[in-house]
């Protein structure tokens, strides 16, 4: 099905958008044996919120290098979830192999076309029909061999009228430095569904990262995406982009991320609104610190009667070396569209510091206070744990501002 | 409490205040009268030690303590507190956020819960980014919560009225009138309609960064209302041919 000449020949071919790899300058297919999850996978398990220790009692996905070494379903929830590596799932049932690479095109660029050709593991999820999944399914993705590509395939598949919340963690262990991430996740929310996708990424100073996600949404269908970035990576470009096919189907595309060191990060959100009434909303809010540059583009298409698209993209800058640069683009093709967008770049506000410091806090307390907001997940709607958590790693990260 | 003395204060090099002498004894409110542009403002962010206010001449006591070149956060610490007439919206930072480290140490979450409820703010509003699309009774029942959290010694509060409904005017006229049983304060009204429910021992008014006059509160506003700062110019220009 896959045209292998023209994925091949897509394999030279650079990414629209984000710094070029050279693909050759990365290991594959040889890794190091993984020997247990010791204390600081756990720990870095944490870091991205996937709770390694808990495994046995939460459904839990864990994928190392190229293989899957652990994965189980919550008991409670044996017949609501099916959870496995996508291999398993192509053997299982005939119409997996449909929906793969319906949502991204392996020849949009050399790193589709790698993960077409490579790809090693990743996980499949179906929430089946009508079933609730109030407790979160964690999947993390660990790189544990120093300077590989890790290429992974990932299909979530919500059942009309199911719900559930997927946590994804991706991360390196502590004693690796480069690498590349390659991630193409497909995530078909079928009538009535409501998922929320959860992703918490930390990586490291040399680390890249290129992630391709593709989302559809049929009537009625809520997709809610959540990503939190912090702290340095070399380089990262990704731009999930949902087709919201149904009537009344809505998408959130929530992003906060704080970069330091010399972290290169292209992150976007692209959203269709092909249903009739569907609607979206994307933010991207990102701060940037020492000599990190972030570009963010948004762009919501209406496409459809009444549809309505917000887009918000902010950027806080925390220093004069830093780069920030933001892009929103709404394009409509109906009258009755409503589409707005707002963008705004800066230091912190002068305003707000007196402000505060007018209700008795020091400057320094008024700074931390204000880039924390920029950072805020409150509105991400986490259950309470991974919240929590995931507010742990921002204090982390802030540790020291 | 608070006493002016000769105060002039610039901004960018634009003279604001030109001369102000004002006293406020422990447990007094007053209120400053003034039309727009006359400096009102700039007196209360003087007092409190805004950014921006420099001042060239005279000097600020409070409490006993010459406050004239102290900086704002120490000031608001000494236990000065200021309801912002525009105060800014900070994404990302709830009114519960910011009520929580303004109160530690100070009022305990019970007394809290006690002065949210009186000023009917609910965990939605809590909730909430920092006046990022509040109502015009929103902002100032969010101002005034962040202020009494503080239990200033004195509260400044430019137009705790403009802006708000009946229904918002009396709660935060009623729960300022109690908190104003034990400590000082500076009014700014344009309209007056505070005094309903708070009742100031002194009003001034403010012409041209200059206080052209004191007196009782109610004479005066009701002066105000029939005809307007007609006369209160008229004593200016007396007021300043007398400096000469």
């Amino acid at each position: 099905m896959l045209r292998d000449e023209d994925v091949r020949k897509a394999l030279e071919k650079p990414a629209k958008y984000g710094a070029d790899l050279d693909l050759s300058s990365y290991g594959f297919g040889e890794a190091e044996e993984f020997a247990e999850i010791d204390r600081d996978v756990s720990r870095r398990g944490m870091e991205v919120g996937v709770d390694l220790d808990r495994r046995k009692y939460l459904s839990t996905f864990l994928h190392v290098d190229y293989s899957t070494v652990y994965k189980s379903v919550q008991r409670q929830f044996k017949d609501d979830l099916e959870l496995m590596t996508i291999e398993e799932a192509l053997k299982r049932y005939d119409w997996v192999r449909g929906l793969l690479w319906k949502l991204r095109d392996p020849c949009e660029d050399k790193y589709t076309a790698f993960t077409a050709l490579n790809a090693k593991g990743g996980y499949f999820m179906r929430i089946l029909e009508g079933r609730k999944i109030l407790i979160p399914i964690q999947a993390c993705f660990l790189l544990f061999t120093q300077g590989i590509i890790q290429p992974v395939h990932n299909l979530i598949v919500a059942e009309p009228g199911s719900e559930a919340h997927i946590l994804t963690g991706c991360t390196i262990h502590p004693r690796v430095t480069r690498g590349l991430h390659l991630g193409v996740t497909e995530i078909y929310v079928r009538k009535g569904a409501k998922l929320t996708y959860t992703m918490v990424h930390k990586w490291g100073p040399e680390f890249d990262v290129r992630s391709r996600t593709g989302i559809l949404v049929e009537d009625g269908g809520v997709f809610v995406s959540n990503y939190v970035m912090l702290g340095e990576l070399r380089t990262f470009q990704s731009q999930p982009s949902a087709r919201l096919i149904g009537s009344s189907s809505r998408t959130s595309m929530n992003n906060v991320v704080y970069l330091r060191g010399r972290s290169e990060m292209d992150l976007g959100g692209e959203v269709l609104l092909e249903g009739a009434g569907s609607r979206a909303e994307i933010i991207l809010n990102s701060v940037a610190a020492d000599n990190a540059k972030i570009t963010t583009r948004g762009r919501i298409l209406g496409l459809a009667d009444n549809v309505k698209g917000h887009l918000s993209c902010r950027g806080l800058m925390l220093s004069d070396e830093a780069e920030i640069s933001t892009i929103p683009i709404l394009e409509s093709k109906k009258m009755n569209s409503e589409l707005s967008h707002e963008a705004a770049i800066g230091k912190i506000a002068e305003d707000q510091l007196n402000y505060l410091m007018a209700r008795g806090l020091s400057r320094d307390e008024a700074e931390s206070l204000i880039v924390r907001g920029f950072l805020d997940v409150g509105r991400m709607g986490l259950p309470r744990p991974i919240e929590e958590g995931v507010r742990r790693t921002i204090e982390l990260a802030l540790k020291g501002f | 409490m608070l006493k002016l003395e000769n105060l002039h204060v610039s901004i960018d090099g634009r003279l604001v205040l030109r001369g102000v002498d004002l006293e406020i004894g422990d447990g007094e409110v007053h209120v400053l009268f003034g039309p727009n542009g006359s400096g009102k403002t700039s007196l209360a962010m003087s007092i409190l030690g805004y950014p921006g206010y420099r001042v060239i001449s005279g000097r600020i006591i409070f409490d006993g303590v010459d406050i004239t070149d102290k900086p704002m956060d120490e000031r608001v610490r000494m236990g000065i507190g200021a309801v912002f007439q525009n105060p800014p919206k900070i994404y990302g930072v709830r009114l519960k956020d910011l009520i929580k480290i303004i109160s530690k140490s100070k009022v305990n979450s019970a007394e809290i819960s006690g002065l949210m409820d009186r000023l009917n703010i609910d965990s939605s509003l809590l909730n909430r980014y920092l006046n990022v699309g509040f109502s015009g009774g929103e902002v100032k029942r969010s101002e005034i919560a962040q202020v009494l959290a503080m239990k200033p010694k004195l509260m400044i509060l430019d137009e705790p009225d403009s802006g708000v409904d009946l229904d918002n005017l009396q709660l935060i006229g009623r729960e300022l009138a109690e908190n104003f049983k034990d400590r000082s304060g500076l009014i700014i009204t344009h309209h007056g309609y505070i005094l309903n429910y708070v009742k100031p021992v002194k009003a001034h008014v403010m012409i041209n960064g200059v206080i052209v006059c004191d007196g009782e509160p109610e004479k005066i506003l009701n002066r105000i209302r029939e005809s307007g700062y007609r006369w209160c110019r008229k004593c200016y220009e007396m007021k300043m041919s007398e400096r000469l």
